[in-house]
């Protein structure tokens, strides 16, 4: 019994589930579910449908190349059982298990939040280079910094006089 | 003749059957038109060719019947004693010869109504004389039709006898009913016969084949015989009897030594002893059946004086043979087809009797010379008196005594599943002969899948090695993570900042905008010129307030903005403004005031629906009836976004969304 991985969405097909299409060149096509088979027959490439496991890796949404995955390889030759090997294999496969999921989780996490840094120096270069849409160039030589200029309102006598008797 | 197998004689069709196939035979292929008009050589040559071809057909059919059905006394004795008991050989021949008269009266009777039909003068008496003959001939068929029923049957129920081939090696086997005799041919063969409990369960004769020494044996059941005498005797005893006389066979006696068949063994030797003579000159073995119920050894005295009496018969033919006097093995044999103990000695002991006896008959025969002077068997000279016999090892010997010892002694899977419950209890361990570093593993179920992975593929030796190093690794990245985290707050815009960067990419799409409309707009129409200023776009308020958003004061601007629109006040200001006022007095001065005045009034006074008149009409309300119907003329132009009056410009002339679609119902002939 072995879980195959589906040829489409490289899903797990467990025993009993999906079906297998051997093609005339003695190819065989595993798939997890129908969705996957029908996508097949309609000739479309896995590389280019965006929820399958070959899109995300080609364009980088998930991580592609660890040392967890040298793990895990199809042995040909089998090995003769020895239960201790097999104890500390059984223990092994869940931490690889867990240090792997933690190292995809970060590998997305870094992806979504990345553009910080840059999108900071954009906008210092754009604000350095188009302030002189908002401000006076001879105002900003008074006043150095990027900020908006402060819009000067002259205030009529009449008016200063009478603020002492509103207060 | 046919040798013995009776599948392929035709069907022999009932009475009534005959008569239709060959009557509507002679209509079909024989010409059917004829009138009175036709010459009267033609009249006659028209039904004597009717009648002669049912006469043909007639003898054709009843010649093959007769063919085709054997002879009895051409064939195989043992075949026409076999038919005779089946199906009584006067009868049988009384049938045959009753087509055969058949036949040859339908002969007669057309030669005799050809001959009439030579003198028919018309047309009608040929036709009558037709007529009787076809009826005279089917009359006798109708009253050979009981015959033809019978062969019918009998050509049935030959077809189903089994094919015996009375030359090749056959061994029969004989005793009363019950004893075992069809169990034992269907242990050895492949044949299925019934067996039940009651007697007669087998009916007739029934064949399997099996194989000793590469040759192939007829063994042929037979049905239970009673000792009776010989005249008593029903169908289904003498078919065994036949069998038995006309065979040339090993017999097998059954004698059933437990009593459980319902005859004790005195009436089984009383038998015995009354058909022994058709045991002449056969290899006869007694073969005492049923000894899981009744050993031999367990006889009564006088039974076992009875069985040693057959013994001894038996022996008789032994000796008769030419064959070894003293040789007892094969004669008085034991067996049980329940247990399946002996079953396969007496049939070897049977088959080896038999070859003997044929081999030896062949040896005395003439024909045999001729096969001996073709071979030759070469011994080579002896060289000289030396004895050299065939050199074997010690050790060799040894180990053969020994692998024989352990042959005996080792018990078998099949010994151990027999033991523990047979097949469906006990299942073998298949895991008992793994060879592992500790025994303790053997049982050891290893689970195959495990949280979606394929465990097979992670077994590794140096699995433990290589997992301490990613967890090395892991710790690695961690410390790393951390030091990342902290780099990752740098510079901020301060809320300031982010407020300018705000109004500056507002002001830039603002300008990305206009410009796209104006680019669209400037290729396609006609652009409104500044001064009619329609948005109040360029007014000085609005310029005050753009350039005090920039910081600037913008009095000054306005005000020189404002001085310049107004019509000019000659200003002496002492800078640059001077300078430009000069210039542009000295170049044009009155044409600019007049024209400014002048606009301004024009552009003031008038309110815009104002209609003047002129241009010929009467007055202002016919210019404005005019003016509509000029628009009216060229509102349905404009709608059809036609150019003018001569704009004729069909821009696409099948457009395809007009042209296609198939309607649900109706027909398409408009669109």
């Amino acid at each position: 019994m072995r879980i195959e991985k589906c040829w489409f969405c490289s899903s797990a097909v467990y025993p009993g589930h999906g079906i297998q299409f051997v093609r005339n060149d003695a190819k065989i096509f595993r798939f997890c579910r129908s969705k996957c088979h029908k996508n097949f027959k309609m000739k479309r490439n896995p590389r280019k449908v965006k929820w399958t496991k070959a899109y995300r890796r080609l364009h980088g949404k998930d991580m592609t190349q660890d040392s967890t995955f040298e793990f895990e390889r199809k042995r040909n030759r089998p090995e003769r059982y020895d239960r201790n090997l097999t104890e500390n294999t059984l223990k092994a496969i869940k931490t690889i298990d867990k240090v792997r999921s933690r190292r995809e989780a970060k590998h997305i996490e870094t992806r979504k939040k990345g553009k910080k840094a840059q999108l900071m120096r954009e906008a210092v270069k754009e604000l350095e280079q188009s302030i002189s849409l908002v401000k006076a160039p001879s105002v900003l030589e008074e006043d150095k910094s990027y900020t908006l200029p402060k819009i000067k309102v002259k205030v009529s006598q009449a008016e200063a006089k009478n603020q002492p008797m509103e207060e | 003749m046919v040798q013995y197998n009776f599948k392929n004689i035709t069907v022999v069709p009932n009475g009534k059957d005959f008569i239709d196939i060959i009557l509507s035979r002679t209509q079909r292929q024989t010409p059917t038109v004829v009138h009175k008009g036709y010459a009267i050589s033609r009249l006659r040559q028209f039904y004597m060719r009717k009648v002669k071809y049912t006469q043909t057909n007639y003898y054709d059919k009843l010649s093959t019947i007769i063919d085709e059905f054997p002879r009895l006394d051409d064939i195989h004795p043992f075949y026409g004693d076999l038919l005779h008991v089946l199906y009584n050989k006067d009868h049988y021949k009384l049938a045959l010869g009753q087509i055969n008269t058949a036949r040859n009266l339908i002969s007669k009777i057309a030669k005799d109504y050809v001959r009439l039909l030579k003198y028919g003068d018309s047309l009608y008496r040929c036709k009558c004389l037709k007529v009787a003959a076809l009826g005279r001939m089917c009359t006798v068929i109708k009253r050979v039709a009981p015959s033809l029923a019978y062969l019918e049957q009998i050509r049935q129920h030959m077809a189903r006898l089994p094919s015996i081939d009375p030359n090749t090696r056959t061994i029969l086997i004989c005793g009363y009913p019950n004893v075992g005799k069809s169990s034992f041919i269907n242990k050895i063969t492949r044949a299925d016969v019934d067996v039940q409990p009651y007697a007669f369960t087998t009916k007739s004769l029934f064949v399997g084949h099996t194989d000793y020494k590469y040759l192939r044996y007829q063994v042929i059941d037979t049905p239970g015989i009673l000792d009776r005498p010989f005249e008593d005797r029903n169908i289904i005893e003498m078919c065994s009897i036949t069998a038995l006389a006309h065979l040339r066979a090993a017999v097998l006696f059954f004698l059933d030594i437990s009593g459980s068949c319902g005859y004790t063994i005195a009436q089984q030797a009383a038998l015995f002893h009354s058909i022994k003579s058709l045991f002449m000159n056969k290899p006869l073995t007694i073969v005492c059946n049923k000894t899981d119920l009744q050993p031999l050894e367990g006889l009564s005295e006088e039974d076992m004086k009875l069985v040693m009496e057959m013994k001894a018969e038996a022996m008789k033919t032994v000796i008769g043979q030419g064959g070894e006097p003293t040789d007892d093995q094969g004669v008085l044999l034991t067996m049980s087809t329940l247990t399946e103990d002996g079953v396969i000695a007496v049939k070897n002991a049977a088959c080896e009797r038999l070859l003997d006896q044929r081999v030896e008959i062949k040896m005395k025969s003439k024909k045999i010379n001729d096969c001996l002077n073709r071979f030759h068997v070469a011994i080579p000279k002896p060289r000289d008196q030396k004895e050299r016999p065939p050199c074997i090892p010690q050790a060799v010997l040894e180990a053969k005594a020994k692998q024989a010892a352990e042959k005996e002694k080792r018990k078998t899977e099949k010994d151990l599943e027999n033991e523990n419950g047979g097949a469906g209890v006990y299942s073998a361990s298949l895991k008992k002969n793994y060879i592992l570093a500790n025994d303790e593993w053997k049982e050891d179920v290893l689970p195959e899948i495990l949280d979606g992975h394929n465990v097979y593929d992670f077994i590794d030796p140096d699995i433990l090695q290589r997992l301490e190093e990613l967890e090395q690794e892991e710790g690695l990245r961690q410390a790393e993570e951390v030091d990342d985290d902290f780099e990752m707050d740098g510079k901020e815009l301060t809320p300031e900042e982010q407020q300018a960067l705000a109004e500056i990419r507002k002001k830039k799409s603002l300008l990305i905008q206009q410009h796209r409309i104006k680019k669209s707009t400037a290729e396609s129409r006609p652009i409104v010129p500044r001064k009619f200023d329609k948005d109040k776009q360029f007014t000085t308020r609005r310029m005050g307030r753009q350039l005090s958003a920039l910081g600037l004061d913008p009095s000054k601007a306005i005000d020189r903005a404002r001085s310049r629109s107004r019509g000019r006040k000659r200003e002496r200001s002492p800078d640059n403004d001077g300078g430009d006022a000069m210039d542009m007095d000295v170049d044009t001065p009155n044409k600019r005031l007049r024209m400014r005045s002048r606009s301004r009034s024009r552009s003031v006074s008038r309110p815009p629906g104002e209609v003047v008149p002129g241009e010929g009409f009467r007055d202002s309300a016919q210019k404005v009836k005019a003016q509509k119907l000029a628009k009216k003329s060229s509102k349905k132009r404009n709608k059809d976004a036609r150019r003018g009056e001569a704009d004729r410009v069909i821009p696409t002339l099948k457009p395809k969304h007009l042209f296609s679609g198939k309607r649900s119902s109706g027909k398409t002939d408009r669109r």
